[in-house]
């Protein structure tokens, strides 16, 4: 374990340290920092000054004030699972941890909310009450192990955000520390709407650059009475992306309308999590509707109809919960199991309208043909935002450069018919450039103005999330530096 | 992250074609890292992360930096030793990982680099001489020591020891151990030392050989018999073979895969006639459907190893897969069972021992929250890292439900682990192993039946 004392001649390392209660709560030496190179986005590689873990909010503020006093970059650190470099120390920042902050703080089953510290996971909260029936909404596939705090700063989405909505509309609370070590509240007793400006919904997607989150209170959920899911397999992508939007059309609002192509249904079933689905069809379609009993099957008719009007090969209602289960955990363990088919993945995360699905999934395709490299799909199709996944060996020479050329290539697609190029995993470091797809200069300077404002010295989580021009010459040193 | 000057200048100019900072054979193997997407998902899973919340911790981190030393951006040192021995070696994370990534294959490839690049000095390596080459490989002085143990509980010592307050200098994990010695018996292989084969009672259906395990023998001598019992019972012959060993897992855990090796071809040996080789300890048979994995170097034994390894299988999962005489007798007990690491995670027996234990009449079944969460003693872990793995018992504790009387599991390192618990934490359950709790229910059948005819007996005279 752990050295018990701190032994180095940096001066900032001793201060921090004492800050946190000693050795056992921050990481300095070489070894160590390593493991904190990078996040879930693993083309940029970086190490911090030191990670430390407060315990508290105190000694979080205690923490940043001495960071901004003595004009050390710095950021914060959930579980590192974010996709678009987020997390990564490109300045060389003192990582501030949250994860030892991982209690649930307060369950308020009268006013449907729950008060939890930004380290506790996602999935925790439904478990932790669900034997009362109710439930936490946001649902990333991460949700096993990515925290409240960074789904917050992400504004993270989930396969049942399609008809809960993300993250931002489940938050009714946050106490944050500012970049200058001091504490504020928003939404007072969990009441959300209070007057003066949204601050909730500024913080919310702010990507960590506005402030550190140290307690959140969110809105839980009843349970629904009922809840079906079907599976579809389709021939082709079209007759698939068709019946998606049929689905919507007819009036339906499933809570969760999931689509994989061909490549990844290969990852999926040559992975932990198979469930047996033919490898010969070109997508399937994972469709939940939930709500009150009466309706449900009816919903479900239609869906079986909508169906087979788009030439399905084969649907089935899932039996029970544990068929229920095993289908989303095929689903969501997606992501991952591209490791099974590829060495390393690039996930992009572009947003367009639903009905433009067929035209760009081909122009995808085409992306992938031109640059030899394999491009998979799995995504929330109900709200139209795909995550192409660019599979690459980072071991070979170039691939690297040409993974992220298809990546921004995708998100050019997105953006060109009307899209967006982020719908959950953020800007990070990895889209910063691609801001210029959506937004004017005159628009990216609004948003900066703000960060301004809280982030005045610009020592929290620099480099992150809109586009610098120094700071991307540097980036590129760094990639050159890595490549080396 | 770039190369510094100073890792080029420690880098021997041997090693021009390659980076890697693993300089001896059998190293970490790429394939394994490269499935890993450094996605996350494991971290929950791993009991050292959790307690720590640091990712050198985690799988995750320890994938990172194993590869990190392959990449030549670390050295092979203190710094990097620390979490790569501090992985209890529990495979949750092979469970949580969509990749399959094979995270323990990793962590012992890199213990072994470990071991050879700083060998082991002074005390400690004269207590991993002792266990390790010395005692757990060589029946007759595991017998001995069996020996010693029971003298020591008989003779009375024990009691003066408990008495005379010796317990409180010992360090606190070995007082701990000492509490919960179980009794000692006479080792099977001892006792059936001379038989060819046991007889199974009734016609044979199948013939079986035995593993007895080193430890599992002279501790839990009773769960070796017990299993005999139950595999007689049931139409096998039961042959144990006389020159099996250790199995090694002990060694390949603590980064001596040479000596595991060497045990790995004396069993390997030592069953070549046997059809089906049954193992009642979780450690164990999870080494020994891995043992192909050590001979990544040396094909000719690795083809041996994996048609040994496709014999291996645990008591459970082949009483369920060839199908066992339901008890009748009632045993009127509330159980909770824990998963052993290396039989969820490590061979993925999870309902087969349940679905055991439910067919006893009378038993009732409690769930324990997070069953499969490692109890923090992972082979000989807990002497070595007491410290984590105290907290890892600890929370393990506070999930075995109050109301039950017996904690039923599949593997004697786990059992001598969760007795220290009971005893540390002032509860009162006993702990069994689930072929143990079947044998009972035998037993009572068959002494019931007694009874009966007895009195059947005794009203036609
Ligand atoms: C396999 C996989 C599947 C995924 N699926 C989804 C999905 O379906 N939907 C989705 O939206 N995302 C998904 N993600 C992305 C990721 O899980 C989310 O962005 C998640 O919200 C990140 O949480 P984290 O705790 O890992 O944060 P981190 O990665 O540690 O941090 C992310 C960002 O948040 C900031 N941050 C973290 N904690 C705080 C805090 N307390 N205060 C202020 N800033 C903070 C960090 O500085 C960083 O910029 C997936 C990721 C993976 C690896
Ligand atoms: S070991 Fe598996 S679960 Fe863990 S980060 Fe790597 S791929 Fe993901
Ligand atoms: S084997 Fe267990 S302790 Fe080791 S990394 Fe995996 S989950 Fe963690």
């Amino acid at each position: 374990m752990a050295l018990k004392e701190v032994k180095t001649n940096d001066k900032h390392i001793r201060n921090l340290a004492n800050i946190v209660g000693g050795a056992r709560s921050i990481l300095y030496h070489k070894e160590d920092l390593l493991a904190y190179d990078c996040d879930g986005f693993t083309i940029h590689k970086h190490l911090p000054k030191a990670v430390v873990f407060p315990k508290d909010t105190q000694e979080v503020s205690k923490l940043v004030k001495y960071c901004s006093d003595n004009h050390l970059p710095f950021l914060a650190r959930g579980a590192g699972t974010g996709l678009s470099g987020g997390a990564i120390p490109v300045n060389g920042e003192v990582i501030i941890s949250l994860v030892r902050m991982k209690r649930l703080l307060h369950v308020d089953f009268e006013n449907r909310r729950a008060m939890v510290e930004p380290g506790f996971v996602n999935l925790k909260l439904t478990n932790s009450i669900s034997d009362k029936g109710y439930y936490y909404a946001p649902d990333p596939s991460s949700q096993y192990c990515c925290t409240i705090g960074g789904n917050v700063a992400e504004n993270a989405g989930g396969a049942h955000c399609l008809k809960y909505g993300v993250t931002t509309n489940h938050i009714l609370g946050l106490e944050v520390v500012l970049p200058n070590g001091k504490i504020i509240e928003i939404g007072k007793n969990g009441i959300p709407d209070s007057p003066g400006y949204d601050l909730l919904g500024l913080i919310t997607g702010s990507e960590g650059t506005l402030g550190i989150v140290t307690k959140i209170t969110v809105r839980i959920l009843k349970n629904p009475e009922a809840k079906q899911t079907v599976l579809a397999y389709f021939d082709n992508v079209s007759d698939g992306s068709r019946a998606v939007s049929d689905i919507i059309s007819a009036g339906i609002v499933p809570a969760a309308l999931e689509m994989m192509d061909k490549t990844a249904i290969e990852a999926v079933e040559a992975a932990a999590f198979p469930v047996g689905h033919p490898r010969d069809i070109e997508a399937l379609l994972l469709i939940e509707v939930d709500g009150i009993s009466a309706g449900i099957n009816e919903q479900i008719s239609q869906i079986l109809h909508v169906c087979e009007n788009r030439n399905v090969r084969e649907v089935k209602v899932a039996k029970d919960e544990s068929e229920r289960a095993r289908w989303w955990a095929n689903r969501k363990t997606g992501f991952g199991a591209m490791g099974a088919i590829s060495p390393d993945y690039l996930v992009q995360d572009g947003v367009i309208p639903r009905s433009r699905l067929p035209e760009v999934l081909s122009r995808i395709n085409k992306i992938s043909e031109e640059s030899g490299l394999r491009i998979a799909n799995i995504f929330h199709a109900g709200d139209g935002n795909l995550h192409p996944l660019v599979l690459f060996d980072a071991r070979i020479p170039g691939q690297t450069e040409k993974a992220l050329a298809a990546g921004s290539a995708c998100l050019q697609v997105c953006a060109d018919v009307g899209g967006t190029i982020t719908g959950e995993h953020g800007v990070g470091i990895e889209k910063r450039e691609e801001m210029r797809f959506v937004f004017t200069d005159e628009e990216i300077k609004a948003q900066t103005d703000i960060r301004e404002v809280f982030n005045p010295d610009n020592l929290l989580n620099a480099g992150k999330l809109f586009p610098s021009p120094g700071r991307c010459a540097e980036i590129k040193k760094e990639m050159k530096e890595a490549a080396l | 992250m770039s190369i510094t000057e100073s890792d080029v200048k420690e880098r021997p100019a041997c090693t021009t074609t390659s980076l890697s900072n693993y300089r001896w054979s059998d190293p970490p193997d790429e394939n394994k890292w490269a499935d890993c997407v450094h996605c996350g998902m494991c971290l929950e899973s791993c009991p050292t992360y959790e307690l720590t919340g640091q990712e050198q911790h985690s799988p995750r981190g320890r994938v990172h930096l194993i590869k990190s030393v392959a990449e030549g951006k670390l050295q092979v040192n203190e710094q990097f030793m620390d979490p790569v021995f501090a992985c209890l070696d529990c495979r949750a994370c092979t469970t949580a990982c969509p990749a399959d990534v094979d995270v323990g294959g990793l962590i012992e490839e890199a213990r072994g680099q470990i071991r050879q690049a700083m060998p082991l000095t002074g005390y400690k390596k004269a207590v991993s001489k002792l266990f390790l080459e010395s005692l757990f490989p060589h029946q007759q002085r595991m017998n001995a020591l069996g020996r010693l143990l029971k003298f020591y509980q008989k003779s009375g010592m024990q009691k003066v020891v408990r008495k005379s307050g010796l317990l409180k200098v010992m360090p606190d994990h070995l007082a701990d151990m000492e509490r919960i010695l179980p009794d000692i018996k006479e080792p099977v292989r001892k006792k059936y030392k001379g038989e060819k084969v046991i007889n199974a009672k009734g016609e044979t259906k199948h013939e079986v050989a035995l593993l007895t395990g080193c430890v599992m023998d002279v501790m839990f001598s009773d769960i070796n018999e017990a299993t005999i019992n139950v595999l007689t019972r049931n139409g096998n012959d039961v042959v144990i073979p006389e020159t099996q060993t250790c199995c090694g897992a002990l060694h390949v855990h603590a980064g001596e895969r040479e000596m595991g090796r060497n045990l790995a071809k004396q069993n390997i040996e030592a069953f070549k006639d046997a059809e089906k080789i049954i193992v009642n300890a979780a450690g164990c048979g999870c080494m020994m459907k891995e043992y192909a994995e050590l001979f990544r170097e040396e094909p000719e034994w690795q083809a041996k190893a994996q048609d040994f390894s496709a014999k291996v299988e645990d008591i459970s999962k082949y009483l369920h897969d060839t199908g066992y005489e339901k008890p009748q007798a009632e045993m009127k007990t509330r159980i909770t069972y824990h998963d052993a690491c290396h039989l969820a995670h490590g061979q993925g027996v999870r309902e087969e021992p349940r679905n055991l234990l439910l067919d006893i009449p009378g038993v009732k079944m409690v769930h324990m929250p997070d069953a499969e969460r490692c109890c923090g003693s992972a082979g000989i872990y807990n002497l070595t890292n007491p410290e984590m793995a105290g907290e890892v018992l600890k929370s393990k504790m506070k999930n075995v439900p109050e109301e039950v009387e017996m904690i039923s599991m599949g593997n004697p390192g786990c059992m001598l682990q969760m007795a220290m618990g009971v005893q540390k934490y002032g509860r009162n359950q006993k702990v069994v192993h689930t072929v143990q709790l079947l044998d009972w229910a035998y037993q009572k059948e068959d002494e019931l039946r007694g009874e009966r005819d007895g009195i059947k007996r005794s009203q036609n005279k």
